[in-house]
C-alpha cells in the first residue's frame, strides 16, 4: 500500500499511538531528498499527529488503518489523512480554546487543533461514502 | 524517542521528541516532581499537544503547593508552540542566551 516518487507519497498505517514512530520516520523520509527547514517539518508532524491521534482516539473501534498522503509541488505541500467507515469530524468547525484562561480554569487537551489550524496555511475537509478526509496545505521553508 | 532524566544540578532534562506516544512515561517522571522545577529543552526537537496538556497539568499541581516549572534552553519553535497557546504566560521562560 506504500507508494512514492519525487513529489509524492503514500501509506497506511495502524490506528495506534505506537504507529507514531512509523508515521514521523516516513514524513522524514518524505523530505530527505529535497530538505525543509527543522521548524517546518515539526510544524508538518505536529498537524499529522494531532489529525491521526484525533482518529486513535475518538474513533477507536474502527479496525481500518489510516492513510497518510503527502503531495510536494512548487514550494508547497498538500498532506491529507484519510479515515475509513468513519463518522464525519470536520476539524475546521471545532471552537478554539480560550487560551487566556489562568491556570486554575486550564484543562488538559483541546490545544491541538487550534494550534494545529494556526501552523498551517488552509486546512480543506471532505466527506464522502463514509470516507473522511482531512488536507492541510503548507508553504515549505 | 524522548529521553528523560535529572541532570547535574538537579534540573528535568528533555531530550528528543515528546510526542503522544512518550506522554505517559513523561507523566510518570514529571508526578515524581516537587517544588521549584526547572526543565531544560535544550535538546528536545518536538513537543505535541499532549506533551503541553502534560506540562499543564503538572504546573497546576506544582503551584497549588507553591512550586512551579520554569523552562530553559526553548528552541524557537517550542516557544512559538508556547506563544500561540498562551502557555507562554503559564510557564516562565528563561530569555534565550545573547548571540
Amino acid at each position: 500500500m506504500a507508494g512514492s516518487d519525487a513529489s509524492s507519497a503514500s501509506r497506511r498505517f495502524r490506528r495506534s499511538v505506537d504507529a507514531l514512530g512509523e508515521i514521523f520516520e516516513f514524513i522524514e523520509g518524505f523530505f530527505a531528498g529535497a530538505p525543509v527547514s527543522p521548524d517546518c517539518l515539526h510544524d508538518v508532524c505536529f498537524v499529522v499527529e494531532e489529525l491521526f491521534m484525533n482518529q486513535v482516539k475518538y474513533a477507536a473501534g474502527n479496525p481500518n488503518s489510516l492513510l497518510l498522503e503527502l503531495r510536494r509541488s512548487d514550494g508547497r505541500l498538500a498532506v491529507s489523512l484519510t479515515d475509513f467507515d468513519a463518522d464525519p469530524f470536520d476539524v475546521r468547525s471545532v471552537p478554539d480554546p480560550r487560551i487566556d484562561l489562568p491556570i486554575e480554569e486550564r484543562r488538559p487537551g483541546g490545544l491541538g487543533i487550534y494550534l494545529s489550524k494556526k501552523l498551517v496555511d488552509g486546512i480543506d475537509y471532505e466527506y464522502v461514502d463514509r470516507r473522511s478526509t482531512t488536507t492541510f496545505t503548507k508553504a515549505l521553508r | 524517542m524522548l529521553d528523560i532524566r535529572r541532570g547535574e544540578n538537579g534540573e528535568i532534562v528533555l531530550s528528543g521528541r515528546f510526542d503522544a506516544s512518550q506522554a505517559e512515561q513523561a507523566e510518570r517522571f514529571l508526578e515524581a516532581a516537587t517544588g521549584q522545577v526547572v526543565l531544560d529543552f535544550k535538546d528536545l526537537q518536538y513537543i505535541s499537544s499532549l506533551g503541553l496538556g502534560t506540562l499543564v497539568k503538572t504546573q497546576k499541581r506544582l503551584q497549588a503547593v507553591g512550586g512551579g516549572i520554569r523552562l530553559v534552553n526553548v528552541s524557537p519553535h517550542i516557544r512559538d508552540i508556547l506563544q500561540f497557546s498562551g502557555l507562554h504566560f503559564l510557564f516562565p521562560i528563561d530569555a534565550p542566551p545573547p548571540k
